[in-house]
């Protein structure tokens, strides 16, 4: 068996099997000759590079059993493995050797070939794993040893580099290693010399795990597999309990929370709860989980049951103590609100929204829709003691598959067209170091009528609808009739223009910038007022592009 | 009517001082009428929930208690196709008065279909955009889950429902059980062509009025003509409104004091 892709001049091999390397195949090959070349049927399969990778991060959740950071490998490794980091977490399976036979033993019980080594760096791991020996440990600070004797490619090289190496005659790592670096460096350029140090341990290449490593989690497992709502709950609220302390101590509350679930054919459920306010109450977390399993009905899909219950905090924000009231035991407005939030965002899967103003003389850029909870009622922005939110929008980001949504910027009215269900949604801000972000172009404030603010329509379209058979007296003045959604319209009457340029640093890169627009707020003879816009001034001899934007109350 | 008017009055006034003279005509009907009242309530086990006047004595007197009934649902649809913008506006100009008197939020759920309000524009219309909480539905049905939930939370004071197809019967009183206890004022917003009997304690039909101008002549502020098509308890009427959106306010036009057949049309 063999996947084939469509590479230069023709088809080409780009995996093969166990049988097929055998056979002498090899990846790189163009199919046509591979085919001539055996004479047995082979099965080629098209390549599937997405598939390719959801499976590799499926397979990394999986890993994440070994440890919290697992990282999918790059481009630069041939996105065809992962790192684990193992440090501080061999212990637990009776160190690094008890660690890989573990993880060998339960990859070949899943018939998932794979190549295992231990070093002090990827990129030592990476070159033995890859052109070593199988299971390969270099001992702690032996990183140069063990890599003396493999060859160039290990390194993580371009095709090129590593061709011209080989001419140069420097075929092993120990050899490039032993050359002087200056003419390396000037001839083959910063790439190289950077890989040769990440893989010897003398420069730092950080890692990029799946998740951040998780501070608050418990987890349970049963003697007994689980499968019923209400035990799920029960459990995912005990945990919550035991968390609870441990949040308390630190002055924070969970904002984000991931239940994930492991059945006992090793599938796994994941589980995002996103919540609108920091809290610590597992009653809360319970009700919530409810009312997610109440909408996931059967498609949670127990299976046998669930073995292993965990419940993470994957967002925190700050939650200081309050003082509590002796008379009074009413909660703030505030809580109530977001308790309504959240249920409503687990119940239906929708999240409460709020209008956010935006300094934009654009009327469609002038406001977005972000979710309730990222700034408070007030308009203050929520304290951002040690608050750290994942980067995908939590409680959107996975329902079943453990796979997080991207994080998306929202979209001004015009760039989201009509899908209303695809509405982005901007994930609660927050920054990872404690230091507030800067926010630049939010002003927290409507300007009114009063403002010497020009009126604004009631609704605006997301994209605006043409005018056509539009007759005006004057050339650059407002229209008289117009034909709009199939109907005749007579204006009685017209007030404007008000000009509106586009935004000039919007436009450079594009070869046609926006036109400057002259809105118009027309009333016709039924009374309904519009807003209407021309599509750029006037020039004589030119047809007017004439827009509907808004209708007034 | 004036027997049945009697016997009430005879326990208001058993009730009420011995040694007091024969007691004035009008102020029997009224004591009768607050027993009235009380014995409604009881019997129902509900309280006499508040109302949210229009702040016109002429419309006020159409409707019972001189008001929209809070905790009850309220159904606004415009007149014909093309008042979408209308009777939305007449919706938010009602959030907006309702969050005048009481602090807290608005909720609008909204199905597909109708659009989302433009943030300078309910500013526009005296209803800060900060004080609006917004949810897009994925079906009329998650409307009135999300208003039954939000009603039951009890931490709103002004909901609203935009849907696709009519308030129905088994709705309308589901939303009114859900309501009763907490009172807020919860409206309902449909489609001119959606029409369904409906257990609405107020129907509205708002078309677009014209014509408002300011004394310089210029575009005032928004004008609608209100037609209240059933209101149970009360009188149907047709008013011609406006809108004051920085006192939070409605008034009748002040150029129909010149215009007589204006003025009969915008009734009284």
């Amino acid at each position: 068996m063999a996947v084939a892709a469509l590479g230069s001049g023709g088809l080409r091999l780009t995996a093969v099997d166990a049988r097929a390397h055998a056979l002498g195949l090899r990846p790189g090959e163009p199919l046509g000759r591979v085919q001539a070349r055996i004479g047995t049927p082979l099965r080629v399969h098209p390549a599937d590079p997405e598939a390719d990778a959801a499976a590799l991060l499926r397979l990394c959740l999986w890993a994440q059993r070994y440890t919290p950071l697992v990282a999918p490998f790059g481009a630069a490794e041939g996105g065809e493995g992962l790192f684990l980091d193992v440090a501080g977490a061999s212990h637990l399976l009776g160190g690094e050797a008890g660690l890989m036979a573990d993880l060998a033993g339960r990859l070949s019980a899943h018939a998932i070939p794979a190549c295992i080594a231990l070093a002090d760096t990827p990129g030592a791991a990476f070159a033995l794993a890859r052109h070593g020996r199988d299971g390969t440990i270099a001992a702690p600070g032996a990183n140069a040893a063990s890599l003396r004797a493999l060859p160039v490619e290990a390194l993580r090289l371009e095709p090129e580099t590593v061709a011209a190496l080989k001419r140069l005659g420097l075929r092993r790592i120990g050899a490039l290693a032993d050359a002087a670096r200056a003419p390396l460096a000037r001839r083959f350029g910063e790439a190289l010399l950077t890989r040769l140090d990440q893989a010897l341990g003398l420069r730092a290449e950080p890692l990029a795990p799946l998740g951040e490593a998780i501070s608050y989690g418990a987890a349970r497992g049963f003697l007994e597999p689980i499968g019923r709502q209400e035990t799920i709950v029960a459990t995912a609220q005990r945990l919550m309990g035991e968390i609870a302390p441990r949040l308390e101590a630190d002055g924070l509350g969970a904002c984000a929370l991931r239940l994930t679930l492991h059945r006992v054919d090793d599938a796994l459920r994941a589980l995002d709860l996103g919540l609108a306010e920091p809290t610590r109450c597992p009653e809360h977390v319970g009700r919530l989980l409810r009312l997610r399993l109440d909408r996931l009905g059967p498609d949670l899909d127990a299976g046998f049951g669930f073995e292993t219950v965990r419940l993470d905090v994957t967002g925190t924000g700050a939650m200081p103590a309050r003082q509590g009231a002796l008379a009074r035991l009413a909660e703030p407005e505030t809580t109530a609100l977001a308790r309504l939030a959240d249920a409503l965002g687990q119940r239906l899967g929708r999240r409460v929204i709020r209008l956010e103003v935006r300094e934009s003389h654009l009327p469609e850029r002038a406001d977005v829709l972000v979710p309730w909870g990222a700034v408070r009622a007030g308009g203050t922005p929520l304290p951002n003691g040690r608050a750290r939110v994942r980067a995908s929008a939590p409680g959107e980001g996975c329902d079943v598959s453990g796979e997080a949504a991207p994080l998306t910027p929202p979209l001004s009215r015009t760039e989201e067209g009509a899908r209303r269900a695809v509405r982005s949604i901007l994930p609660p801000r927050s920054s990872g170091h404690g230091d507030p972000e800067p926010v630049t172009r939010v002003v927290l404030h409507w300007p009114g009528p009063e403002e010497g603010l020009r009126p604004r329509p009631l609704v605006l379209f997301e994209r605006s609808e043409a005018a056509e058979e539009v007759i005006a007296l004057a050339p650059e003045g407002p229209p008289e009739r117009f034909r709009w959604r199939r109907r005749l319209h007579r204006v009685a009457h017209a007030e404007g223009p008000e000009r509106i340029a586009p935004e000039w640093w919007r436009g450079l890169g594009k070869g046609s910038p926006d036109k400057t627009r002259d809105y118009y707020v027309v009333e016709c003879e039924s009374g309904r007022r519009l807003w209407l816009y021309r599509d750029g001034a006037h020039a004589p001899g030119e047809p007017a592009g004439w827009f509907v934007h808004g209708l007034f109350a | 009517m004036e027997r049945s008017h009697e016997e009430p009055d005879e326990g208001a006034c058993a009730a009420g001082p011995a040694g007091a003279g024969p007691p004035d005509r009008a102020a029997r009907r009224a004591a009768a009428r607050a027993a009235l009242r009380g014995v409604a309530a009881e019997g129902s086990g509900r309280r006499v929930s508040d109302v949210l006047p229009l702040g016109l004595a002429s419309v006020d007197a159409h409707l019972p208690g001189g008001g929209l009934g809070l905790g009850r649902p309220h159904e606004i649809a415009p007149l014909v196709e093309g008042d979408e913008p209308c009777a939305l506006g007449f919706g938010l100009a009602l959030l907006a008065r309702r969050l005048d008197q009481v602090a807290g939020e608005a909720l609008l759920v909204v199905a597909p279909g109708h659009p989302t309000p433009y943030g300078h524009g309910l500013a526009g219309l005296g209803l800060d955009p900060g004080r609006v909480l917004l949810m897009e539905a994925g079906s009329d049905a998650e409307v009135y889950l999300a208003l039954e939930e939000a009603l039951r939370a009890g931490s709103l004071p002004a909901l609203a429902g935009f849907v696709g197809d009519g308030l129905s019967l088994k709705q309308g009183r589901r939303l009114q059980l859900a309501a009763e206890a907490a009172g807020p004022l919860l409206l309902i917003l449909r489609p001119a062509r959606a029409e369904a009997p409906n257990g609405a304690a107020t129907r509205w039909r708002i078309a677009a009025g014209g014509g408002a101008r300011d004394r310089f002549g210029c575009l005032a502020g928004p004008r609608w003509r209100a037609h209240l098509d059933r209101c149970r308890n009360g009188r149907p009427g047709t008013w011609l409104l406006e809108w004051d959106h920085a006192a939070h306010r409605f008034g009748l036009p002040d150029a129909l004091a010149g215009h007589p057949p204006a003025a009969r049309l915008a009734g009284g």
